[in-house]
Parts: structure tokens; sequence; C-alpha cells
């Protein structure tokens, strides 16, 4: 019997085989990602609801439309792209890409897979699938660089797992999000590793017009009417800023309760930035 | 000098004696949109700077300077203030940039008056500059919100509009307030503006404009916004034993305060208080014994009309949450309330030259406290004056207040 969830803004199914992981949009007679989704946004959202079913997953076969780093700081899975002293027959687990926007997970030794057709696609409308299409495409260019408020790829790396997977400190029972460097006695934050809960309250938010949006997303803010963003508080007390998953026609509220996914930011000198947006509570 | 001054002088070094600061000279190009450089508006601020002291003086008197900029667009990214400097009649002298975001000049300012202070100096420039007009609109777009946070809240979507705008949301929700009092402060700084000669943008708007402007930020509008402006100012200040060499008739600077706070906005303990600009008003407030009750006038930092109405707050001028209330009865309108708020216009009508918006409010209250604004705009019986200069979304923040009298 197959299991059919939505799930972060995706459509999976899930049996014995394994799990089968689509986008929820298609354009023609093609499965296509939407406007801020790619093969990693969505394995990491496979790979979490494995986890999420009770799945043991430590290591994983990854394809290489897969960015192995953001996956492994997102998860926490590990794979021979990112770690090269992993070894081939210890990964018990395979993540597969298909022509489309579909992904599945399954154990490496298993022969053959079978799952149901997910339910409730969307048609994405034509012209702005082409467009955030293209914009991505401009935007991936390697020339293209902020040359006001930069922030280098080391610098976005070194915020990658508070910003992927909401790693924080924690001091007593006070949580610390994002993470700090000295407290008031000159000494380090503890480097134990904790990690919020990806449930939060939103507090206030905006709408940016395409005209005053940041540079980063310049090309793709007229497309989408503005860039929209929450000011969240966390169950645990932190707050945070986060975009709106790009896909979502969302009138917030303060009060409402979200939760995240990883999706697209922006690229930059080549380099795609994924990090945490919000949706809202079903 | 004399052999009074130079006892004073060596008493002041000893550190037996508290030099007073005095506020000798101040001068300013008119915010906006300049044809000129950063050479042209500096010297245009200096020499208006210089000509308005009183007596006979010369810029090589001057002992050391001290000028903010953000540096907009990265031109003349280094080593800014020896350039300027070297244009305005001061070569040789200790000087240097001084960069905190929106607040670089009044942060200036508070570096010059310790300066003199101190006993290290006794005649000091404070100025600030910035050109912001002169770039293509994408490399405008590149520069706007970058003293915000940059990791967190840039990659959120955010610049100051809409870091600004999640406070007023936030206010709304909490307390008695809503867009409409943002209008109000609107209108008030475009009046009072208006008739200013200096301000980038001298004209009256009426409620039902301000109330429909075009969406920048929700639930901010372009008339919640102020403009991005080229300009130049600058303050002479002197110590008390040399200041009457100068004029009869100085300003005293009765103090100075200034704090920070957490960059980013949701790092900070409450989204709709500046705790940096609380804590500098508590300093200057202390230092001058005075209390908000005393300010005559207030150039606060409007760079949103938020952000004036939570200052109004932050400095005491109303309670904490009553901020909407006092723009809705206009108490901060000219010789209406019992404190003019922003006579110059502020950022909103006068302008937002970054770097030199901090140093631009001691022009303006110098010469409301000197009686020498035009007749119209003039605060009646202005004995004391305060600026209220804030760097990023309130990350940095300096407090000076002003007088016809030194403290007691």
């Amino acid at each position: 019997m197959d299991e059919h969830v939505h799930w972060k803004g995706y459509l999976a199914v899930i049996n014995k085989d394994g799990l089968y992981i689509q986008s929820s949009y298609v354009h023609g007679d093609q499965i296509v990602y939407g406007p801020d989704s790619d093969s990693t946004t969505m394995g990491i959202a496979a790979i979490q609801l494995m986890l999420n079913k009770g799945h043991l997953i430590e290591s994983m076969h990854l394809p290489d439309s897969v960015d192995a780093r953001i996956v492994y700081l997102a998860t926490g899975v590990d794979s021979m792209t990112h770690n090269s002293e992993l070894e081939f027959e210890n990964i018990l687990w395979d993540l597969l890409g298909g022509d489309e926007a579909t992904l599945v997970i399954t154990k490496s030794n298993s022969e053959s897979y079978d799952f149901e057709e997910p339910q409730d696609v969307e048609i994405i409308d034509t012209d702005f699938h082409n467009d955030m299409a293209e914009a991505w495409r401009l935007e991936q260019e390697t020339h293209h660089v902020s040359q006001g408020a930069y922030v280098s790829k080391s610098q976005y790396l070194e915020g990658a797992p508070a910003r992927l997977s909401l790693r924080s400190q924690k001091v007593g029972d006070r949580m610390i999000w994002p993470p700090r460097q000295l407290d008031e006695n000159g000494s380090r934050f503890s480097k134990d590793s904790h990690q919020l809960v990806a449930e939060a309250h939103v507090e206030s938010w905006t709408k940016l017009s395409a005209a005053g949006a940041p540079s980063e997303f310049s090309l793709r803010a007229p497309i989408l009417g503005g860039i929209q963003t929450l000011l969240v508080r966390f169950e645990q007390g932190p707050r945070g800023v986060f975009l709106v998953t790009d896909d979502l026609d969302y009138s917030p509220e303060i009060g409402d309760t979200v939760h995240f996914a990883v999706r697209r930011i922006y690229a930059q000198e080549g380099m795609m930035r994924y990090g945490l947006k919000a949706f809202p509570k079903r | 000098m004399n052999f009074a001054d130079r006892l004073n002088q060596m008493l002041v070094l000893l550190g037996y004696v508290m030099v007073d600061v005095a506020v000798i000279g101040a001068g300013q190009t008119k915010f906006g949109n300049h044809k000129l450089g950063l050479k042209g508006m500096w010297a245009e601020a200096a020499e208006n700077a210089y000509s308005s002291v009183d007596l006979d003086f010369e810029p090589r008197q001057i002992d050391e300077a001290f000028i903010g900029s953000v540096a907009f667009g990265g031109s003349q990214l280094g080593n800014t203030a020896a350039l300027l400097t070297e244009h305005s009649g001061l070569d040789g002298i200790p000087v240097r940039r001084v960069e905190n975001a929106c607040a670089s000049s009044g942060f200036a300012l508070r570096d010059a008056w310790m300066a003199i202070k101190s006993g290290q100096a006794d005649i000091v420039v404070a100025g600030g500059i910035e050109k912001m007009n002169d770039l293509s609109a994408e490399r405008k777009r590149f520069w706007l919100g970058v003293s915000g946070d940059t990791e967190w809240e840039r990659l959120a979507g955010l610049t100051f509009p809409g870091t600004y705008a999640l406070m007023a949301r936030r206010h709304f929700h909490e307390h008695d307030s809503s867009h409409d009092d943002l209008v109000h402060i609107s209108v008030k700084n475009h009046m009072h503006g208006f008739e200013n000669e200096h301000a980038h943008i001298r004209k009256q708007v009426s409620f039902e404009k301000a109330e429909s402007g075009f969406m920048v930020a929700d639930p901010l509008t372009l008339y919640d916004c102020c403009p991005t402006s080229d300009g130049a100012s600058c303050v002479i200040l002197a110590a008390d034993h040399v200041a009457r060499q100068f004029t009869e008739d100085p300003v005293w600077i009765r103090s100075s305060g200034a704090a920070s706070d957490r960059l980013a906005l949701h790092d900070r303990p409450s989204v709709t208080q500046l705790l940096a600009t609380q804590k500098a008003a508590k300093a200057a407030y202390s230092a001058a014994g005075l209390t908000a009750n005393d300010i005559d006038l207030a150039e606060v930092h409007d760079c949103f009309t938020i952000a004036e109405l939570m200052a109004t707050e932050d400095l005491g001028f109303t309670d904490h949450g009553q901020g909407g209330v006092f723009a809705r009865e206009g108490r901060g309108v000219r010789n209406e309330g019992a404190v003019c708020i922003n006579p110059s216009g502020g950022l909103k009508s006068k302008g937002h030259p970054l770097g030199a918006t901090g140093t631009g409010q001691a022009v303006e209250v110098f010469k409301q406290l000197r009686g020498t604004v035009e007749d119209s705009r003039q605060v009646r019986d202005a004995e004391t004056g305060l600026t209220h200069n804030v760097g990023g979304s309130g990350a940095t923040c300096a407090v000076h207040i002003f007088g016809r009298e030194r403290n007691g």
C-alpha cells in the first residue's frame, strides 16, 4: 500500500521500495521544478521525509545534479561526492534522478522499484516558468556578483549549518540562533550542536516591491511581483527573518505558524546559495 | 592666546579642569542631486562653515578633522578624509574618515568633541559627505542596504525599507498606532522642509497624497521613505578657552551620548524600540543634567516615518507605545507642540546623504539656536536642541544636546 504525502511543497509516495518524490508542477507533458526548487532542494526534502519516517540513513549515493555539500549540511547525510573517504560498498542508499523533476530513494541493493503516480499536480504558467528559468540562468553566470552587500562563498559556507539546518547554540535553557562567537565574559560559546525545531510564529511581515528588492533578487523580483519576508519567532525563543517560498500566494498574518523548506535563495559567482524559506502550516 | 588661556589649557591637559566645547561655525551644501563631486561639495560645505564664524578665522587654525562617510558607490573608499581636507585648506593636520553607516558624521561629531574634551586639540572640524546620485540605478541597488546585516537580513530579501516595514507592522500590532500616524509625520516633515533652502524635497504633500503613495515595502509607501541625496556638512568646534576669540555667540555642546545594539533586527530583544537610541539618549540627558522636557527642538533620524515615531518614544518625548498618538496630535509641529521634531524637514524632506546627515542635523540646530534660519522656519524661544543620528536599522546611535547655555 503506497502512502501519498504532500511534503515541503513536493509530492511524495512511500512504500516498501523506498520513496518517490516529484515536483508539484507540470509544463506541457513534463514535470518541472517550481520557481525556487531544483534537484538539490527536492533531494533534501526526500531525505528529510525518510529520516522523519524513522529510516536510519548515514550516507547515500547522489546523482551529479545534487549538491552533496548542501545535502550534508541540511540533513547530515554524507556521500562520496562530499566525503572521499567513504567506501562505495558501505553506502546502503541511492538517490536516483529522473529525466524530469523526479527523484527516487531506494536501497542500493534493490533491483527494481515501483510506486503509484502522485495526484494533485498543478499546471505552471508558461511565461512564468520560462521567465524564472531564464532569470536563474543569468543569475548563475560566473560574472553575476553583488558589488555592495557581498556575501562571499566562505562567508556563506560558514553560516550554512545554521541557515540550512537551524544549527544553534545553547546557554543554560536559552537557545541562540544564528550562532555567535564570544560571550560577555570573552569566552567562546559552546560548539555543542543543537538544533531549533523548525516551527515558528509570524511576528511581522513585509512585501518589498520589485523596485525596492535587493540587487541579489533584481532579476526575479519583477517576475514574482516583489519579495515577501517574514519575521518569525521560533518556539524555543530565537527570532529570524525568512523569505516565503516562491511558489506560494500567501497573505501572512501575525500569529500564523510556519514551517521551513530548503530552497534556492540566489546565485552569485556561479554558486547557488541555498537556505530555508518559510511556508504556512497547513 | 593670552596667559589665562594658556594656563587653562595646561590645567585641562593635566585633568584639573573639564573643558567645554562650543560650536563656532557650521555650514552645509544643499542636499539633493548635485552636479558637484566629492571635492566640490566638501569645499562648499567647509567654505560655508568657515564664513559662518563671526570673527576672524582661518582654516589653518584647525588642529584636526573627522569626516563621516559611507563612501557610497565605492568612490574614494580609502583615504576619503585626506582627499577632502586637501581641498579645504587643511593640509597636514591629522584627519580620518569615520564610518558608522548613516550615523557616520554623528560619530565624527562625537570624536571631534572628545578630541577637545581630552585636551589634545582646541579647534576641530567634524563633517560628513556622501555622493549617492551619480550611480546607475543598477549600481545603486547594489549599494543600498550595505549597512544592514548582510549575511542574514539581506539574504532574506531585506533592505532598509523592508526592515523598517517589519518594525512598523509590529508597532501597529502591539500599540495604538497605524499607517495614518506615519502619514501625519510625512506631512509635517514636508511642511517643515518646504521653506528650508537646503532641503532636497521642497514640496508640501497633502494627507490624501501621502496616504496613497506607491507601496515600497508594505506597509511603507514612497511618502514614508527618505530620498537618496548628495550633500556635505561641516561644523567647527572649539574649546571654551579659545571659543570667544571667534564668536560672542557660541552654541555649546552640552553632552554627547552614544551606544550600539545588535546589527540584525531579529537579534534584538525588541523590534519596536531602538535600544541604542535609548542608551545614547540616557547618557546625553544625564551628562547635561536635562530631561526630554527641556528640549525645544530635535533633529531626529527619520530615514522612514516609523523611525521618527519610534524615536519620539525612545528619546522620551512620549511614553513607549504612544508615538502614534504623539504624531496624530501634531505634538512635533513647529511652534505648536512642546518640542519641534525635525524643523529642517528631517531626512524625509531635507534629504539623507548618509555620511553628511549627522553633522547636517548639527548645522540646523546651530542655526536654530542662534536664530539665523529663515524667519518662517524659526522655532520660537529655542534654547536647547538635540540631534539623533542612527546607523543602519539601529545598530549605532549618537545623540548630542546643544544649548545657548553651558552646563551649570
